[in-house]
């Protein structure tokens, strides 16, 4: 019964969100188009998929730099598309992420056929200006190091990255300009990609817009497949340790996901495991890379801290979680449904786990056991799959146990 | 006849180009709380913001972080035992006040301890009497995050604490609406605060580790004495020593139903939400002292300020204005200043210094910082590129304010502007979240959430002349602070600051018993070197050494 009516609350839900209509272009473009016409606003995300096998080995960080060349200003984002952009009132927002290249684009109603013009000009034409390379190695640098920020933030970007893969400054400048037009015609290529529509437009007039200003873009050739890059080790790397002023010691790893964890049971994990009391004093907040868990402490005795920063998380991993733990937070993900409808991005980003088979359905959630879930939650809470880090004294850092 | 018809469908294009916020449906609750509700159809969900005017600002000295402390108690999650019944319960009360006293031993001991080290500790005493009371309290407290009644129903909550109030954002389904409502009530009745320690900590760890010291230098130099210009940072002694009841007694008075402004987005109706409305936050009482505090003045003409200081390890220049708050006739033209100068990589900083003539890497603009009921700051602040200098940015900043004052604006640049501050107001008003947020603010700060509507409307008849004017009166020297922050040599740290810091602190440690008092001369003697240049800054340091004892020197 009770299973029946999360369903219905489910269904209703659903049907009050705009419906996903989804097409592809004969040369292989996804499209996914949601129409609201509540107000006069249009909003456009195109993703490249980012392949592993995308980046060589000795090459980390290629990808990211390629990014900043390819979707940044001084690339093809000229002045003159700026100039284009803002007189239209037209945001576009750029981001390189490991899993991809984005564009997002918010523009009036009335602007739709330039924003999208816009678009398909950067993706379509990307160019790459050697001129350019040395001063996006720098700002990729400034990202990657944090030159000048809080040791907080310097530790979080030394997390996000698996050691593996991180790019160091040798790295960066050994990416050349062959490497970088190698990236290119591997990626930018419409079978990578995914375009999403949503505002005041309907269906006819997206496909319009899309074939116009995409369907010219070519299918690429069937590229040789590159060795993959190494796979990235079961990591025994050290801690990040980042001394400061002050007798304060904080403890931070990034648990990130595992690439095949059931989307149902990462679902069901980010409601139950922030906030869990059996990890207090340590403090859990779920950022979707993963799970950043911090320890901050005055106490003297790093090793102290140390032990117990560890022996919370095997408490939690140990003791896992109960039928009525998973029932309920089945419960709340149903009942959390109609949240997105406040929020069009929320819309946009569901599309495009839908379309990558990232969204955890209602029959997958109904047929995840506790067995699973705990399973689940002991391989993503495995210590040796945390990137582990630590600011405070000098001295006291050097008190830390290596791993 | 056909003038007039064009005119009248020239003005019908654009009303339809700038919606307008005629949905808005205002009500007063019987006790004042203010509700704004945006009614969205067929949406199955809502978001509520509460807003609480105030802020930081409106903190006592004594009393700093207390907004902070409120965001993350009341306001991060809904815990059970911190609505039981709306009434504070006695049990937790009480072990909550004993928590309160072994924190406030523990804190005085430590300050013992540290003035006579060899002197015997009851550190681990008082350490294993805490441990007790919280292994008691934590026997009270839910033991699940699925215990949040929030969370339960499926909703999400945040909350941030600004120099001018403090915001709930909540997002719900509808057919949580009345267990909402009552939810609130009963939060603001209880006043229960039962995870205050633990968000103190947080509080403490997040302030230890806090980022972006420049602008809160500029800050603390701009607008001396007043609370805009304070950097929690530099209270730390003094959130230590807050205690749960002081805090208490602050909420009662600070979130009181006539600060309080209830906006609504989302798939509700007014005559749906009224009647649990006025039932759970139309009954809540009013506090016994109601009189409002105002804050001092601040003088927009104190002089051009300079501030040097090694701080981080990029070299900056910060230069802040000091501009009239948001109520103000000129706000609006300055923010159109702020969007040609700023608003966007084409706009004139990013496209003169940045692109052109590539003396700066990086050039951001800031408007109405911290807040923007009291006069606040416009901030610039910029990146030299490498082989340029502070002085070079310096000087070609005056020159692009000189040019903004004195020559015309290109008519490109002014509809580029135009549109992007018009599709700001458009996005705004699209998501629930962003529009609940921006009527907040509008009431916060100037007093009236139709302020929002206003400006939209005015940017249209805005006059190129009319914005110059602005920049002409408030853009200048007297007005303005500017900050040169040097690299430090130990990346992060400046040794002078850390020698300075040391040689105040024993000072003041001889003369100055109360310890935030001490903490308080310290961070002003600091902000007061930091205006010297650094060979006076090392021969003050000399001077004030000599003062103390040989043993501490």
């Amino acid at each position: 019964m009770k299973a029946l009516l999360l369903a219905l609350l489910a269904a209703a839900t659903l049907q009050a969100q705009p419906r996903p209509h989804t097409f592809t272009l004969p040369n292989g473009l996804r499209v996914v188009h949601l129409e609201d016409r509540e107000r006069p606003l249009v909003r456009v995300s195109l993703l490249l998929r980012v392949l592993p096998s995308d980046t060589p080995p000795g090459r980390p960080g290629l990808a990211l730099l390629a990014g900043r060349m390819l979707t940044g200003p001084g690339g093809p984002r000229t002045e003159a598309v700026d100039r284009d952009l803002e007189a239209a009132g037209i945001r576009l927002d750029t981001a390189s992420a490991p899993e991809g290249l984005t564009w997002k684009l918010a523009a009036r109603n009335r602007e739709q056929d330039r924003a999208m013009g816009l678009l398909a000009e950067l993706v379509l034409r990307p160019v790459l200006n050697p001129q350019h390379l040395a001063a996006c190695r720098a700002d990729c640098m400034k990202d990657l190091f944090q030159r000048g920020a809080s040791p907080g933030d310097r530790l979080r970007e030394a997390l996000a990255w698996d050691p593996a893969e991180r790019p160091t400054e040798a790295t960066l400048l050994a990416i050349g300009p062959e490497d970088l037009a190698t990236f290119q015609q591997r990626v930018f290529r419409p079978e990578r990609a995914t375009l999403i529509l949503h505002g005041d437009l309907g269906i006819e007039q997206a496909k319009r817009l899309v074939l116009l200003n995409f369907g010219s873009w070519p299918a690429g050739p069937t590229t040789p497949v590159m060795p993959p890059a190494a796979p990235p080790k079961m990591l025994q790397a050290q801690p990040v340790l980042i001394p400061r002023l002050g007798p304060a010691l904080r403890i931070q790893a990034l648990a990130p996901v595992p690439g095949d964890l059931r989307p149902e049971a990462a679902a069901l994990l980010s409601l139950l495991v922030p906030g869990n009391p059996l990890l207090a004093p340590l403090r859990a907040t779920w950022e979707g890379a993963g799970l950043t868990l911090t320890l901050d402490t005055t106490a003297p005795g790093a090793r102290e801290a140390w032990a117990l920063f560890f022996g919370r998380l095997a408490a939690l991993a140990q003791r896992g979680f109960t039928p009525a733990d998973l029932d309920r937070a089945r419960r709340i993900w149903g009942a959390s449904l109609s949240l997105d409808t406040l929020n069009p991005e929320a819309q946009m980003a569901r599309a495009q786990a839908a379309q990558e088979g990232r969204l955890p359905t209602q029959e997958a959630l109904d047929a995840l056991t506790l067995q699973d879930l705990n399973a689940d939650l002991r391989r993503w809470l495995t210590p040796d799959r945390l990137r582990v880090g630590a600011i405070g004294p000098a001295g006291t850092l050097e008190a830390l146990p290596t791993r | 006849m056909r003038l007039l018809v064009s005119a009248l469908f020239a003005t019908l294009a654009l009303t339809a180009q700038v919606p307008r916020l005629t949905d808005v449906q205002e009500r007063r609750l019987t006790n004042g709380v203010r509700v704004l509700l945006v009614e969205r159809r067929g949406l199955p969900a809502f978001h509520a913001s509460l807003v609480f005017r105030g802020g930081r600002a409106d903190e006592p000295t004594a009393l700093a972080g207390a907004t902070d402390l409120l965001a993350r108690i009341l306001y991060a999650s809904t815990w059970p035992e911190d609505l039981e019944g709306g009434r504070p319960q006695a049990a937790l009360d009480a072990l909550l006040k004993q928590e309160e006293g072994l924190l406030e031993s523990l804190r005085l001991e430590r300050l013992r301890e540290l003035r006579s080290p060899g002197a015997d500790s009851h550190l681990p005493a008082l350490e294993a009497s805490l441990a007790a009371v919280q292994a008691r309290l934590q026997e009270r407290l839910s033991l699940s995050p699925l215990a949040d009644l929030l969370r339960a129903q499926g909703g999400r909550q945040s909350a941030e604490a600004t120099a001018d109030a403090l915001v709930a954002r909540m997002d719900l389904p509808v057919e949580a609406f009345q267990a909402w409502c009552r939810n609130e009530g009963q939060r603001l009745r209880t006043l229960q605060l039962s995870r205050f320690s633990e968000a103190r900590a947080a509080l403490l760890a997040d302030l230890r580790s806090k980022a972006e010291p420049g602008p809160a230098l500029v800050l603390g130099a701009a607008l001396p004495g007043h609370p805009y210009g304070r950097d929690l940072a530099d209270h730390l002694p003094a959130v230590e020593a807050l205690r749960w009841s002081d805090l208490r007694s602050y909420a009662r008075r600070s979130l009181s139903p006539e600060r309080l402004t209830v906006i609504l987005v989302g798939g509700l109706s007014l005559a749906q939400v009224l009647p649990d409305l006025e039932k759970h936050l139309g009954t809540l009482p009013l506090p016994l002292d109601r009189e409002e505090h105002p804050l001092p003045e601040i003088q927009a003409g104190l002089g051009d300020r300079r501030v040097q200081a090694t701080l981080g390890s990029t070299p900056r220049l910060l230069t802040g204005w000091r501009i009239p708050p948001r109520s103000h006739p000129d706000h609006l033209p300055l923010q159109m200043v702020a969007q040609l100068l700023g608003g966007g990589s084409t706009s004139r900083l990013p496209s003169h210094l940045v692109r052109q003539k590539t003396l700066a890497r990086e050039a951001v603009l800031r408007m109405d910082l911290p807040g923007g009921r009291q006069p606040g700051l416009l901030l610039v602040e910029l990146e030299p590129s490498p082989g340029h200098s502070l002085a070079e940015l310096e000087a070609a900043l005056h020159t692009e304010i000189l040019k903004l004052q004195q020559e015309p604006i290109a008519p490109e640049a002014w509809s580029r502007a135009q549109a992007q501050l018009e599709a700001d107001h458009l996005r705004a008003l699209d998501e629930p979240a962003r529009l609940a947020g921006a009527l907040g603010r509008a009431w916060a700060e100037g007093g009236d959430w139709r302020l929002l509507d206003l400006e939209a409307q005015r940017l249209r008849t805005l006059a190129p002349e009319t914005v110059q004017a602005a920049a002409r009166a408030w853009l200048q020297p007297s007005h303005r602070t500017t900050a040169r922050l040097e690299p430090s040599v130990a990346e992060g740290q400046d040794p002078l600051d850390a020698e300075t810091s040391r040689v105040l602190l024993a000072l003041a440690a001889s003369r100055v018993q109360d310890l935030a008092q001490r903490e308080h001369l310290v961070a002003e003697g600091l902000r007061q070197m930091r205006m010297l240049s650094p060979d006076e800054r090392r021969r003050t340091l000399k001077l004030l050494e000599a003062q103390l004892p040989q043993a501490k020197r």
